[in-house]
């Protein structure tokens, strides 16, 4: 089990008003998942995988990384687990914009401390299983959304993590170009033997699906297996 | 390596208006500081070295007259003092000239005019202080001169003398007899003082003894080969003097040059307060435009964060940030300054100091030692601008940095 969370609930609180966003969530992903939680706007997703991505601590219940409960690390420690466990793309890409797409793929390793040698030959073969082994030296204003998001997939899985969170990957992209993007993590999923969340409100996404689950009002309703396409 | 110098000297490059910005303010404040640190370098030496024209490296004279009680001629040395100080200057190898002189005052009458004048009396071309090459008109004093006297070109004016014109001085001698001396115009000096050339008159030591009736002099005027040795030969002399039982008292040239003492003073004064002008005026300006630029990249922050950046490696890129921006910024002002200041020197640019006659030309020392502090100082300020701004970014909450804009 690569993912387990226990009982796990985030409340908000704003002025004396508490906004219950996820309401004793349980869920586990096995390694080489690919899981799409479908839910709409509100209903608790972004906030759900942050507190799978450790950047957000909930206020009860439990995130197990790899069989490792994390309440209880501290910041430091939370930042090693996420450079070496979890591989993040964003809606909006993130990508740094003073680095071009070989130095953005690259980032994670020099956190990693990987040699120059090392980091050079895991880039380039990450930029070419995306496609774009060609665009290397551009910078993300000279990229296209889907390029963008492309390098922001080789960026997540450089590092070799367990585990791959995506929210809203497609949300800024047209739809042909969002299959494109879905169908990349989807290959790279199975090439990789890594496990893939992806959060979206966007019922094309479940098509790429192993297992589908559903969020509402911060809770989840299994959606049963597919075999994803 | 890539985080603390990559990122930073691209994140520099990122809006280069705003980097302009600030590398012109740093430059700027550097420039000033550079620039002003050398023409104020420059004054001082030039102060320093026509003061130790004007008094000599040392003065030895009696703590009478240092007291300025001078009623009772009782200060005067007498000849065979005179003999026993010379013994002793020439035994110390550091000094390379002496002279005496007597001072008296008195008044200078013509047909139309009196005024009130001073006189150091001299001994004419003595290998210590040459006076003579302040005349600008007519000749300077002869050791065989006798009756002849220097005066400034502000005296020549009021009393309307030219060389060669005669006028008399009258004066009190030392039994405190009235006394009358004719004198003549010799030569014309300039000072580039409006006080002293009004007031001050030079005069052959004899006729000056002749006039105060005694043998005696006012002080013994001593050069020496360095002149930041001043203070170690002062002390050596003073001890050797002691220990011949004479009872007189030596003073370094800026012990008695009470006007150089005033322009350094308020010339330090004058360069600390700018450096903290222009250091705060830097910090400020540079905190503005680094605040911003960082709050900007608040989604980056997060971004890098959670992927992994610890919270002291988003504050070493901000950090290296601005101390690439300020060092870079104060090369710039150094490089400036230095050009403005051979500016100055190549084309002579004056002007006339309160108290001086005629403009002084504006030159600044351009010595690269003296470029290290405003490099130092704005660089300092540029990185001090930049911790709190830096510390705030590496400090952001991931969730709500990666939410922002
Ligand atoms: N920082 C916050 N403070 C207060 N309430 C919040 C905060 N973040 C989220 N919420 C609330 O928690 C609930 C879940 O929000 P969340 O962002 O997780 O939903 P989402 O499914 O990601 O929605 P979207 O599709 O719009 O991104 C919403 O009601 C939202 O208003
Ligand atoms: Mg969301």
């Amino acid at each position: 089990m690569i993912l387990e969370t226990r009982n796990l609930t985030k409340i908000y609180r704003v002025g004396k008003e508490e906004i219950p966003a996820l309401r004793g969530v349980n869920f586990t992903l096995e390694a080489g998942d690919f899981v799409v939680i479908n839910g709409p706007s509100g209903s608790g997703k972004t906030t759900f995988l942050n507190l799978i991505a450790c950047i957000d601590k909930p206020t009860s219940g439990e995130v197990y990384i790899d069989g490792q409960p994390t309440s209880q690390l501290s910041e430091g420690q939370l930042a090693e687990l996420r450079k070496r466990k979890i591989g993040l793309v964003f809606q909006t890409f993130n990508l740094i914009p003073v680095l071009s797409a070989y130095e953005n793929v690259e980032y994670p390793l020099i956190l990693l401390g990987v040699s120059r040698k090392e980091r050079y030959q895991r880039t380039m073969a990450l930029l070419e299983e995306v496609g774009l082994k060609d665009l290397a030296n551009r910078r993300p204003d000279e990229l296209s959304g889907g390029q963008r998001q492309r390098v922001a997939i080789a960026r997540a899985l450089v590092t070799n993590p367990k585990l791959v969170l995506a929210d809203e990957p497609t949300a800024n992209l047209d739809s042909e170009t969002g299959k494109q993007v879905m169908s990349i993590m989807r290959r790279l999923n199975e090439e990789h033997h890594v496990a893939f969340l992806v959060v979206t409100h966007d019922p094309m996404v479940t098509q790429y699906a192993q297992r589908t689950v559903k969020i509402r009002d911060g809770q989840l309703f299994d959606g049963g297996r597919t075999n994803g396409a | 390596m890539e985080l603390k110098l990559l990122i930073p000297l691209r994140n520099l490059s990122r809006n280069r208006r705003r980097t302009l910005l600030s590398l012109a303010i740093i430059a700027l404040g550097t420039a000033m500081i550079y620039a002003v640190r050398g023409y104020v370098d420059e004054s001082l030496l030039n102060y320093r070295a026509s003061t130790v024209q004007q008094f000599g490296n040392l003065q030895i004279a009696s703590p009478l007259l240092w007291a300025e009680k001078t009623e009772n001629f009782q200060y005067l040395i007498a000849p065979e003092k005179v003999a026993q100080i010379v013994k002793i200057l020439q035994e110390t190898p550091e000094v390379t000239a002496y002279t005496v002189q007597l001072t008296l005052s008195g008044l200078a009458i013509t047909e139309r005019k009196t005024k009130v004048v001073s006189a150091t009396a001299l001994e004419p071309q003595n290998q210590a202080l040459d006076y003579n090459d302040l005349v600008v008109e007519g000749s300077g004093l002869n050791p065989n001169d006798r009756a002849k006297a220097l005066i400034g070109r502000t005296l020549a004016e009021e009393l309307q003398l030219k060389p060669g014109d005669f006028f008399t001085m009258t004066t009190t001698t030392v039994d405190g007899a009235y006394n009358v001396g004719p004198l003549q115009v010799a030569g014309i000096y300039t000072l580039n003082n409006a006080i002293a050339e009004g007031q001050l008159i030079f005069l052959p030591l004899s006729y000056g003894q002749v006039l105060l009736d005694t043998a005696g002099v006012a002080k013994v005027i001593v050069t020496i080969n360095n002149i930041d040795d001043t203070e170690r030969v002062a002390t050596l002399v003073q001890r050797k003097l002691a220990e011949a039982g004479l009872d007189f008292e030596v003073r370094t040239w800026e012990q008695l040059a009470e006007f150089y003492r005033q322009i350094k003073s308020f010339f330090d004064i004058l360069f600390g307060f700018l450096t903290i002008a222009v250091s705060v005026l830097v910090f400020f300006i540079v905190l503005q435009v680094l605040t911003l630029s960082f709050l900007e990249r608040t989604r980056e922050v997060g971004t890098i964060r959670a992927i992994g950046t610890k919270r002291y490696q988003v504050f070493l890129m901000f950090f290296m940030e601005s101390v690439f921006l300020g060092a870079l910024g104060s090369l710039i002002g150094i490089i400036g300054g230095w050009i403005v200041g051979q500016g100055f020197n190549t084309l002579g640019i004056g002007w006339t100091p309160p108290g001086a006659l005629e403009p002084i030309p504006v030159r600044v020392r351009l010595e690269l030692l003296n470029a290290i502090a405003p490099f130092i100082i704005s660089t300092v300020a540029t990185v001090l601008s930049a911790l709190y701004p830096a510390l705030h970014s590496a400090r952001l909450n991931v969730v709500e940095a990666l939410a922002s804009k």
